[in-house]
């Protein structure tokens, strides 16, 4: 059996800019993560249901228009009702400095900005993921 | 003993650049002489038009000043469009919410959290009259960026407009973009095939050319966004390479209708990127437009000229920007432009500073336009024609450039066309493989940008306005489109749904602009329409 962690990249609403999803889809997975790469145009409700039958660890999820408060807090309030807290949350792409903060207030675990390097965000993923394992 | 202070300099045994390699990884030589370049170029507005497609450029009249805009409401947007007229924009280029470009009223589920958000919000004939309220349709050009089918239905709503202030079809002037492979964000497959059969829309696509050459002379009828395709992460040969190949993908479609390429090859046009690479986009330039023009008259035996003119409005790259010192962008911003008037362009739009965090303000936008007017009315880059023409470098590049797109565009030609190769998954493949080097580059500093892989300020903190939208603008919106589609006034749409599903089910192949344009006249909305469409052929749409 595969101790691979598991996450989910996608991007949510209509905005289908993919670059930067790609590309973190592609370090994740060079990593030694296993990206399940949903695409673009996912709704809330189709990332809970792939979270939940991919028995997902984490969800990378990216931004480019403005839609990332709203998504967000959808996500996390189904993973909510859902029983699944304990799945990591990250965010990427055009995010303003005060939503960044606003993200995190949600509960978003990690979100990374334009600009923010490999090493950065494969560290931040990695951090939270260890957190998860030591239940916190 | 104590410290003497230091400062940290990393360059004290001088500064080098880390290679000499244009972007798309030609070898820029120490100097460039006669015996790389040593010919003689036909004038400017001469055939193959390397110096640009006019005698006199931008001493007979200059570029026009086209930003990119749109937010929020129809009503949003048109004060907008107002301010940036009023500041000196002198073209209108509108860019509707991505609902808008795939056919999504804002009601539907999906679409909600991105009303108004990327562009402005419309679905209907009265979104369509409130944004160009008080604007003159045949005195302002206005490009609308929408793929087909959408393309249909909006033009239809700007026709009936343009009847209803009394303008004849004849005197509008502009663009309807109408390219179903580059209008989203660079012909990435998912986002374009998701909400349409891609075939149905390039068919549609090119039905709408057919009806609108003849009734409409001055109105652009296909633009190929191969901005958007640079902006997926290829370089710029590519770039060029599957835009002319598209391009003529769809002239030949064109040609095998029975149309004469002399009635419709002049009302296309292109919307290109411009990077940083100065000499490189400048080539690139001039290379298309030696290209296109050759391929206009030797394999589609134009005869008329301006059949054979590359025209081309540009946008300064966005993914050479950067979030990092936000400022620096605007000097990234002012160095494209200026590449972009010496490459001999037809329209710009100078990209705002703060692309990196949010849409323009009213302000960025202003700083976008004086940037183009200082340049064309301060340096004198505009006072002669082709002013780089002559220069060994350029023209060696220009040679180089052509050479290696030339050899992409065959390559594309041996496996179908640019259509082909797009449905095959093969540019896809050829994106995600750019884009994946791009970021290597990036990280490893080959590709140097400023103030983010170099230079870094890790204590910078980026002051920058947010541009925001009001708060209750989704909700206005998805509540008046509820209203509308509840109106009784509204004529006879579901007859006209009906009647346009019943023809793309049975005749498929015959033109869909009319039963289209009638579901306009109707006042059936955009999703309406779409869905109709939609529904006829069993294709069924992310939920």
């Amino acid at each position: 059996m595969s101790t691979k962690k598991r996450i989910i990249m996608a991007k949510m609403g209509l905005d289908a800019h993919d670059n930067g999803l790609r590309i973190v889809s592609k370090w994740c997975a060079d990593a030694g993560y296993e990206v399940i790469y949903a695409g673009v145009y996912n709704s809330a409700e189709r990332i809970l249901q792939m979270t939940i039958e991919e028995g997902a660890d984490a969800v990378g999820i990216s931004f480019l228009g403005g839609e990332h408060l709203h998504y967000s807090k959808k996500l996390l309030e189904l993973f909510k009702a859902n029983g699944l807290e304990s799945v990591k949350l990250f965010a990427g792409g055009i995010i303003p400095p005060a939503d960044v903060v606003a993200l995190k207030g949600l509960g978003v675990d990690a979100v990374f900005t334009p600009g923010s390097r490999r090493a950065e965000i494969l560290s931040g993923i990695a951090k939270c993921l260890e957190a998860q394992e030591s239940g916190s | 003993m104590a410290d003497s202070p230091k400062i940290q300099f990393d360059h004290a045994e001088g500064e080098n650049i880390p290679h000499f390699k244009s972007l798309s990884g030609i070898e820029y030589k120490r100097i460039y002489t006669r015996e790389d370049w040593d010919k003689t170029l036909p004038d400017a507005g001469e055939y193959p038009f390397t110096r640009g497609i006019h005698k006199d450029m931008y001493r007979g009249r200059l570029w026009t000043r086209r930003q990119q805009s749109g937010f929020g409401s129809p009503e949003d947007s048109n004060e907008l469009l107002k301010f940036l007229l009023r500041v000196g924009q002198t073209g209108i280029n509108i860019d509707s919410d991505i609902a808008g470009k795939i056919g999504l009223d804002p009601d539907y589920p999906l679409a909600q959290a991105d009303v108004g958000l990327q562009g402005t919000s419309m679905c209907t004939y009265e979104d369509m009259a409130a944004l160009f309220k008080d604007i003159p349709l045949d005195r302002i050009s206005s490009t609308l960026i929408f793929p087909p089918p959408y393309s249909v239905v909006l033009m239809g709503q700007y026709m009936m407009m343009a009847k209803a202030q009394g303008i004849p079809y004849e005197n509008l002037i502009g663009t309807m973009m109408n390219c179903p492979f580059t209008q989203l964000v660079g012909p990435t497959f998912q986002a374009n095939t998701d909400f349409f059969p891609i075939d149905l829309a390039l068919k549609i696509g090119l039905d709408l050319i057919e009806y609108l050459v003849p009734i409409a002379p001055k109105w652009n009828v296909l633009n190929v966004n191969s901005r958007n395709i640079r902006e997926s992460g290829v370089d710029a040969v590519q770039e060029a390479a599957f835009s002319l190949a598209l391009g003529m993908d769809f002239i030949d479609r064109l040609c095998k209708r029975g149309m004469n390429v002399d009635t419709f090859a002049r009302r296309i046009g292109f919307f290109s990127a411009v990077h940083l690479d100065i000499f490189e986009e400048v080539a690139k330039f001039r290379a298309m437009r030696r290209i296109w023009a050759r391929q206009l008259k030797e394999r589609f035996g134009a005869k008329n000229e301006k059949s054979m003119w590359f025209r081309c409005a540009v946008q300064t790259s966005s993914i050479t920007l950067t979030a990092q010192e936000p400022l620096n962008n605007i000097v990234r911003a002012a160095v494209q432009t200026l590449t972009a008037i010496l490459s001999g362009v037809q329209s710009v739009h100078t990209t705002s500073y703060d692309e990196a965090y949010c849409l323009p303000s009213e302000e960025t936008h202003k700083l976008a336009i004086r940037t183009q007017q200082i340049i064309a009315y301060e340096t004198g880059a505009t006072k002669s024609v082709d002013p780089l023409g002559g220069s060994y470098l350029v023209e060696k590049m220009t040679d180089e450039m052509e050479e290696r797109i030339w050899e992409m565009m065959k390559e594309i030609d041996r496996r179908g066309g640019f259509v082909e190769c797009f449905k095959a998954g093969w540019v896809e493949n050829e994106l995600n493989q750019a884009r994946y080097k791009l970021a290597d580059q990036i990280e490893s500093a080959e590709l140097p940008i400023i103030g983010m892989n170099v230079f870094r300020d890790e204590e910078e903190v980026a002051e920058i306005e947010i541009f925001k939208q009001a708060p209750d603008m989704q909700a206005k919106r998805i509540e008046y489109v509820i209203n509308y589609k509840k109106n009784p006034d509204r004529g006879p749409v579901r007859k006209a749904l009906n009647d346009l599903a019943e023809r793309v089910k049975k005749h498929p192949d015959k033109d869909l602009v009319v039963p289209i344009l009638e579901a306009v006249e109707a006042k059936a909305t955009l999703q309406e329409i779409s869905d109709a469409m939609r529904e006829a052929v069993g294709f069924s749409i992310p939920q």
